[in-house]
C-alpha cells in the first residue's frame, strides 16, 4: 500500500520531509499547500510535484491524502490538523504540536473519535542513539523505574538566519507563541523526559534573559531557562535549556535504582553506567578505562553505521515518519504514546505560565 | 551631474540592503553625485555604524532617511516603496536552506516590486542578482561568459540555494517587467571585493575541512572592487535606455586565482594546499556519486555543477557594461587591492 501524502507548509523543514519520504519508500506527495502559493511552486518545482494549493480545503477535497504532514509554524498547526482529521487524513504534526495542552487533547480526542492517527514531530526520540536507550530499557538495564531523568537542550544564538528576524520583529511569529523562543524549541528536549514521568507532574521553572541576548537587543526574549520536575511517584527531572553553555549540551541522563545511561544526542552516542565498585586504588584506574572501551565502541559503530548509510543527520525523523506511516498501514499504535505528546504539551504550558512576567 | 539620467537629483531613490558591503558604497556613489533624497532601508538588527560614516560626510542639504523592516511584510514594503522612482535592491538573504533563501530573495522581491507598482513612481528597478546564476557546465575551460551564456537549470542539483534564490529572483523581476511593464535592470557582479569583507571568494578555495585548499589555479578571477561595483550599479539605476537590460560586472583589469591568493597571503600568511582542476572534478563525482547512493547521508555539497562554475575557469568580458552604461574602472586594480588587504594589517 503506497501512501498519498500531502505537505501542509512549504518552509524549510518540508525539504527534510520529502527526503525522508523518498528513503522510506511506499509512499508519494501528492500535493504541497502553502498559503503562499509561490513557496508551494518552488519546493513543487524542485521536487517534480505539481500539485500545488494556497487553500488547504481546496487540497483535501482535491487530493484526498492518506496523511497530511503539517510544517507551517505552530500557530495553524490546531486548525489545519482538525481540518484535516475532519477530511479524514491521518496527521504528523510537526512541533511544537499545538500551542496549548487543551488543544492537544482536542485533536488527539478527534482523532480517535474518528479511527485516525496523529504524531508529533518529536524526531529526536528515533535517533540510532535513542533507540538504542529504549532498548536497554526495555531489558531493565536500569534495574526498574528510573529514579532521576535529565535533559539538556542547547541553542547556539550565533545563528543569525534564525534569531535576527525574530528578535528583529515583536510581530515574528515566534515572538507571538506564549513561550516565544521557549516554546518553538523546547518540545524536543521535554520529550525525551516524559516517557520516564507518570501523569501527576509538579513543575518548577525558572529563566532569564543571557547578557549575551541583552547585547543582541533581545528585548522581553527569554533565552536561558531551568526546569525542575516531580511526578507522583517521586520520579524527578531536570531539564535545561541553554543559548550560553559551550559546547552546546544536548544529551539524556537516566538515573536507575541499579544502573543508569547517558544518551549524549550531540554526538550519538550512549554509555551504560553500571554500578561497578573497585578495590583500593583500582576505584582511579577501571573507571576510566572502561569508560575508554565504550567510547571506542560507540565511534567504531558511528563509523561502521555511517559506512552502512545509517547515519544521516535526520535519522530520526526518516524513524518517525516510518514507524508513523507504518502505524497507519497496519492500524497499530502510533510511535509517540498520545499520553506523552498530551504530557509535554501540558508541561510546556505550566513552564510558561510560570514564566510570564520573569522578563523585567 | 552631467550625464543624461532617468531621474532628477530631488526624485527619492529607495536603497535595500543600503547598509551591506556594497549598499553602504552605493549609498556614497549617490551621495556624491548629488542625490539628495534617499531613502535607505536596513533590516532591524543590521549595523548601521559604516553607513552613519557616510552620511556624516555629506550631511548638508539631503533628506535622508533611514527606515528599518523586513521585505517579507507587506506593510515595511508599501512603507519602503511609497513615492519613491527608483529602486536599487541589494538586499540578500544568504541562507543555506533553498526555502529560506527564495523566501527572502524572491518572496521579498515579489512584495517590494508589488508596492513600488503600487505606491511608487517607477522609473526604474535596479535587481542585484550574481554569477551564481550561470552554469558552465557545457562550456570548454577559458570559454568567455558573459550576458549570454546558459544559466543554471539544476541548482538543487548544485546544491546552490543562494543562487536558487538569485534565478528565482531574476525570473519574478523578468515576469512584472513583461506583465506590468515594470522598467527594471538586472545587474550580476561577479566576485565583489574591498574592505569590510575578509573572506575570499569560494572561486580561489574553500576551507572546508579546517585548511584552506586552492582550487582556482591560475584561472582568472570575475573580480570587481566594491566602488567599482557599485559605479555600476548606481548607473544602472540612472541610464536612460537600458529597461530589461542584463549586465555583468566585473572590473578591467584581471588577476588570477593565485596572483590574489599570493597578495593575500603577502598581507597575512596562512596555510593552503592547491589541488589541481582534474582532482578537484574527480573529488566531485565522487562525493556527488556517494551522496545520491548514500541518499544524502552526505549533503551534495561537491558535484560537478558547483566544481565546473566556481573552479573550471572562465573569462570575463565588462564589453556591454562599459558600451551601454558607459561604465568605466573608477578604481585601479593596485588601489583596490591596497584597500582590500589594508583589512588584515
Amino acid at each position: 500500500m503506497t501512501l498519498r501524502i500531502a505537505i501542509i507548509g512549504c518552509g524549510k523543514i518540508a525539504d527534510q520531509h520529502i527526503h525522508a519520504f523518498s528513503r522510506i519508500g511506499d509512499c508519494e506527495v501528492v500535493a504541497l499547500c502553502d498559503r503562499e502559493l509561490l513557496m508551494a511552486n518552488q519546493l513543487g518545482e524542485r521536487f517534480g510535484i505539481t500539485a500545488c494549493f494556497a487553500d488547504a480545503a481546496e487540497m483535501l477535497r482535491a487530493t484526498k491524502p492518506d496523511v497530511v504532514h503539517i510544517t507551517t509554524p505552530p500557530q495553524g498547526h490546531f486548525p489545519l490538523a482538525k481540518q484535516c482529521l475532519e477530511a479524514g487524513s491521518h496527521v504528523y504534526l510537526e512541533k511544537p504540536f499545538t500551542i496549548t495542552a487543551i488543544e492537544a487533547e482536542e485533536l488527539i480526542h478527534l482523532a480517535e473519535n474518528r479511527n485516525l492517527k496523529i504524531t508529533a514531530g518529536h524526531n529526536y526520540q528515533f535517533t540510532l542513539e535513542m533507540l538504542e536507550m529504549r532498548r536497554l530499557v526495555a531489558e531493565n538495564f536500569l534495574g526498574g523505574k528510573a529514579v532521576h531523568v535529565e535533559s539538556h537542550w542547547p541553542y547556539d544564538l550565533s545563528d543569525a538566519s534564525y534569531v535576527g528576524p525574530i528578535l528583529g520583529s515583536k510581530t515574528h511569529w515566534v515572538r507571538q507563541l506564549p513561550g516565544q523562543l521557549f516554546h518553538n524549541l523546547i518540545s524536543h528536549g521535554i520529550a525525551k523526559l516524559v516517557e520516564f514521568l507518570g501523569d501527576e507532574v509538579k513543575v518548577t521553572a525558572h529563566a532569564h534573559q543571557s547578557q549575551r541576548l541583552k547585547s543582541l537587543n533581545g528585548q522581553e526574549v527569554q533565552d536561558e531557562l531551568r526546569v525542575f520536575l516531580r511526578d507522583e511517584n517521586g520520579t524527578t527531572a531536570f531539564f535545561c535549556f541553554s543559548t550560553q553553555i559551550k559546547p552546546g549540551l544536548n544529551f539524556l541522563r537516566i538515573c536507575g535504582p541499579k544502573n543508569s545511561i547517558f544518551v549524549d544526542n550531540s554526538s550519538g552516542t550512549l554509555l551504560r553506567l553500571e554500578n561497578k565498585s573497585y578495590k583500593s586504588y583500582l576505584t582511579f584506574f577501571a573507571p576510566p578505562l572502561v569508560s575508554a572501551r565504550q567510547h571506542f565502541r560507540n565511534a567504531r559503530k558511528n563509523i561502521f553505521d555511517f559506512l552502512k548509510g545509517r547515519l544521516h543527520q535526520d535519522s530520526g525523523m526518516k524513524e518517525l515518519i516510518e514507524r508513523f506511516h507504518q502505524s497507519i498501514k497496519t492500524k497499530s499504535a502510533p510511535p509517540i504514546p498520545y499520553r506523552e505528546i498530551i504530557l509535554t504539551a501540558r508541561i510546556m504550558d505550566e513552564i510558561f505560565a510560570q514564566i510570564k512576567n520573569s522578563v523585567k | 551631474m552631467s550625464e543624461k539620467s532617468i531621474v532628477s537629483q530631488a526624485d527619492r531613490v529607495l536603497v535595500t540592503g543600503s547598509n551591506g558591503f556594497i549598499g553602504t558604497s552605493v549609498v556614497e556613489n549617490l551621495l556624491s553625485r548629488g542625490f539628495n533624497n534617499l531613502r535607505l532601508f536596513v533590516r532591524p538588527s543590521g549595523k548601521l555604524e559604516k553607513l552613519k560614516k557616510i552620511l556624516e560626510k555629506y550631511s548638508t542639504g539631503k533628506n535622508i532617511e533611514i527606515i528599518s523592516g523586513d521585505l517579507l511584510s507587506r506593510e515595511d514594503c508599501k512603507s519602503a516603496a511609497r513615492d519613491v522612482a527608483v529602486i536599487i535592491h541589494l538586499a540578500a538573504g544568504f541562507e543555506k536552506s533553498f526555502a529560506g533563501a527564495f523566501m527572502n530573495s524572491a518572496l521579498a522581491t515579489r512584495n517590494l516590486i508589488e508596492a513600488f507598482i503600487e505606491l511608487g513612481q517607477p522609473k526604474r528597478f535596479v535587481n542585484v542578482s550574481s554569477f551564481a546564476v550561470y552554469s558552465n557546465l557545457k562550456m570548454e575551460r577559458g570559454a568567455l561568459l558573459d550576458e549570454t551564456c546558459p544559466l543554471e537549470d539544476a541548482p538543487q542539483e548544485r546544491c546552490d540555494a543562494y543562487g536558487f534564490g538569485k534565478l528565482q529572483q531574476e525570473k519574478i523581476v523578468r515576469d512584472y517587467g513583461k506583465k506590468n511593464g515594470l522598467p527594471f535592470v538586472i545587474l550580476r557582479p561577479g566576485a565583489v571585493y574591498g574592505p569590510g569583507k575578509p573572506d575570499l571568494s569560494g572561486r580561489v578555495g574553500i576551507n572546508t575541512f579546517g585548511f584552506f585548499i586552492h582550487l582556482g589555479g591560475s584561472n582568472e578571477l570575475p573580480l570587481t572592487f566594491v566602488d567599482n561595483c557599485a559605479e555600476a550599479i548606481v548607473l544602472a539605476a540612472l541610464k536612460p535606455g537600458v529597461d530589461g537590460e542584463t549586465f555583468n560586472v566585473v572590473d578591467d583589469e584581471k588577476m588570477t586565482s593565485r596572483e590574489f591568493l599570493a597578495a593575500r597571503k603577502k598581507a597575512k600568511k596562512f596555510f593552503s594546499i592547491y589541488v589541481p582542476y582534474p582532482f578537484a572534478y574527480l573529488g566531485s563525482v565522487l562525493w556527488e556519486n556517494y551522496s545520491k547512493k548514500s541518499h544524502g547521508q552526505l549533503p551534495p555539497v561537491f558535484n560537478r555543477r558547483r566544481c565546473a562554475a566556481e573552479w573550471k575557469g572562465n573569462r570575463y568580458s565588462n564589453q556591454k557594461l562599459r558600451d551601454r552604461l558607459g561604465w568605466k574602472q573608477k578604481v585601479p586594480l593596485a588601489v583596490a587591492m591596497k584597500s582590500f588587504l589594508a583589512q588584515y594589517q
